[in-house]
């Protein structure tokens, strides 16, 4: 293989790859964003189960293909920790994305997205700018 | 004429805060459009990749090397380089000036802001020369943000709200939501129920809520109910079901300009003024503080400074003040590049008795980059008629067309130019397919150019009124 086709064909596989990561990262952001508002839903629902009565009971908890019962107080903590993580998690993809996709657009040759590398106004900082 | 206000005002209601920015700039391309009318046709300077003229491109013909110059000066734009600079386009009448002037802002694109005055503009009963001036510069001046927003985005597929039997308390409702990938239901308190009742939102319905705020907008309706009704309202907009998260993070970045920022922080306007395109005069306060906040998020990297640019045409009908403020305004640090247009040789400069070249004081021609054009030829006249018939939509025969040529070299393009939609009237009088050379001959002996009438009126001086020739005949030319 002469060395013209070799850097194409690297240089392509690479570009592959990085169009791979990105809409890995973006599924993700998508399946996680669905496991939090699943997540919320449930804790909602206990918390509605709660006001109803309150007595202290135990919750069934699905994990995987066995069914769990589980203390109230319990799954609603576990709960909550899983949405934090989701949370930092989602967060965390978000700002890998922004680099991913700037990197792409340079290998694909296509100008830079002006703007998007700065940081965002404040509320009342944007309030100058319109009503 | 474009109406030029009209489009944006009735699009103004029920507009998202972080549209604003957007709606101003439209106003702005539209009063763009409406002042150079008769240059409707170009679309950039014509160069290629090399800088270099093409013969005819981009509805530019001729004036190589003034379009050549011009490219230059628009890179060195491009790279931020030449903020605070100033440059004169010189030239006969009717040679393309405003046209170059006109290609660049085309090339420059939307981001830039690009403002276009006459030299005769700033001169107001209601505003200072310098304020007008200083508004123009400020125009040219736009600053790129960043908002940052987290929103809820989907299309509603069940909205339920339970009333408490007795009437009134707190009312409790769910919200059902879904996008291409998955669907999830809210609670709803009082508060959300309100809004949402105060939109009017129903399913089918695309909404936005910010998560911050809880403001609640509707996008539109889901294009799979387009059919739910027959009769529909001309508002009615339909959109996709969002793809993806629900909760999705928004960022706008957008461009707005000194001016507007301005506008909208000095108290006594508000934000309508920037619509009504009264503004009066901005006080220095207030734009110090503005300049201070820019440059503080400059420097934590929330914001650019995008130096754009301000065109001043008929620049010899500013006066002596005005060109001593822009001698000062341009040694700015947030200056726009100035580009001005004069078709006056050595003359007068406004406002003094001293003579200058192009009407400009020396010191300030000092610092001016000048681009000159030249006489277009024949050849390039032909083009240039040929350009405009197709803007203007007018078809043409040869022999006319070169008949029009004969008549712009021998009169003046503008001319020539006008001729060409009133040719196209008589043409369609007569029913005729495409414009002959009968129906030029018409419009030329219809109308007459500069030339002639000024021959007519050099031969029938004494008829006309208070003619400071032969004043001693003039009694009887009341009569007549």
């Amino acid at each position: 293989m002469s060395r013209g086709t070799e850097f194409v064909l690297r240089h392509l596989g690479e570009l592959e790859e990085l169009a791979e990561e990105v809409l890995t990262a973006k599924q993700q952001i998508v399946d996680l964003d669905k496991k939090r508002n699943q997540n919320r839903e449930a804790l909602r629902a206990l918390q509605n189960k709660r006001k109803a009565s309150s007595k202290e009971s135990k919750e069934w908890v699905c994990f995987g293909n066995t069914f769990l019962k589980l203390p109230h107080c319990k799954t609603e903590e576990m709960l909550k920790e899983d949405q934090k993580q989701l949370d930092t998690e989602i967060e965390k993809l978000r700002d890998e994305l922004k680099p991913k996709v700037k990197r792409l657009r340079d290998m694909e040759g296509l100008p830079d997205v002006k703007g998007f590398d700065l940081k965002s106004l404040t509320k009342e900082e944007a309030l100058a700018i319109h009503r | 004429m474009h109406s030029a206000v009209q489009v944006p005002i009735s699009t103004l209601r029920g507009v998202m805060a972080t549209d604003t920015a957007q709606k101003v700039q439209e106003v702005r391309q539209v009063t763009r459009i409406e002042r150079i009318g008769a240059h409707s046709h170009i679309r950039g300077l014509g160069l290629d990749d090399a800088l270099e003229a093409r013969q005819t491109s981009q509805g530019m013909v001729g004036q190589g090397s003034a379009r050549r110059a011009a490219g230059i000066i628009l890179e060195m734009i491009k790279e931020g380089k030449i903020a605070g600079r100033a440059v004169l386009i010189a030239g006969q009448p009717g040679t393309g000036k405003t046209a170059i002037a006109m290609g660049m802002a085309q090339a420059l694109g939307q981001d830039t802001p690009f403002t276009a005055i006459a030299g005769s503009e700033i001169f107001s009963l209601e505003m200072s020369k310098t304020e007008a001036l200083t508004q123009a510069f400020r125009r040219s001046i736009g600053i790129r943000i960043k908002e940052e927003t987290e929103i809820i985005e989907g299309e509603v597929v069940e909205i339920q709200v339970d009333r408490p039997a007795s009437g009134t308390g707190v009312k409790v409702g769910k919200l059902t939501l879904k996008t291409t990938e998955m669907e999830t239901i809210y609670d709803l308190g009082t508060k959300m129920i309100e809004s949402l009742t105060k939109e009017k939102v129903q399913a089918g319905d695309i909404i936005t809520i910010d998560k911050a705020t809880g403001k609640v907008t509707k996008l539109g309706r889901s294009f799979t109910r387009a059919r739910d009704y027959d009769a529909m309202g001309p508002q009615t907009k339909f959109v996709q079901c969002p793809e993806g998260e629900l909760q999705k993070r928004k960022e706008v970045v957008h461009t707005v300009t000194l001016h507007e920022i301005d506008v909208i922080n000095s108290r006594t306007q508000g934000f309508l003024a920037l619509f009504s395109g009264d503004t009066g005069e901005i006080k220095t306060e207030v734009r110090e503080q503005i300049n201070a906040k820019v440059a503080e998020w400059r420097e934590e990297g929330k914001a650019d400074i995008v130096p754009g640019v301000l065109f001043v045409d008929e620049v010899h009908m500013l006066d002596i003040e005005c060109f001593s403020f822009l001698n000062r305004a341009l040694e700015s640090d947030m200056a726009p590049i100035l580009i001005m247009a004069t078709n006056r040789g050595i003359t007068k400069i406004r406002g003094t008795n001293y003579e200058s070249p192009h009407g400009i004081p020396l010191d300030l021609l000092d610092r001016l980059l000048i681009i000159s054009t030249s006489e277009y030829s024949e050849k390039e006249m032909k083009q240039i008629l040929k350009i405009r018939c197709e803007e203007e939509d007018v078809e043409m025969s040869d022999d006319a067309l070169m008949l029009l040529t004969r008549v712009g070299i021998e009169t003046s393009l503008r001319y020539a130019i006008q001729l060409i939609t009133t040719a196209n009237l008589v043409c369609r009088k007569r029913k005729g397919q495409e414009v002959e050379v009968e129906d030029i001959k018409r419009v030329y002996s219809l109308f007459l150019d500069e030339s002639r009438s000024t021959q007519f009126l050099i031969e029938y001086q004494q008829e006309f009124m208070f003619s400071e020739k032969g004043a001693g005949e003039s009694e009887s030319m009341e009569v007549a």
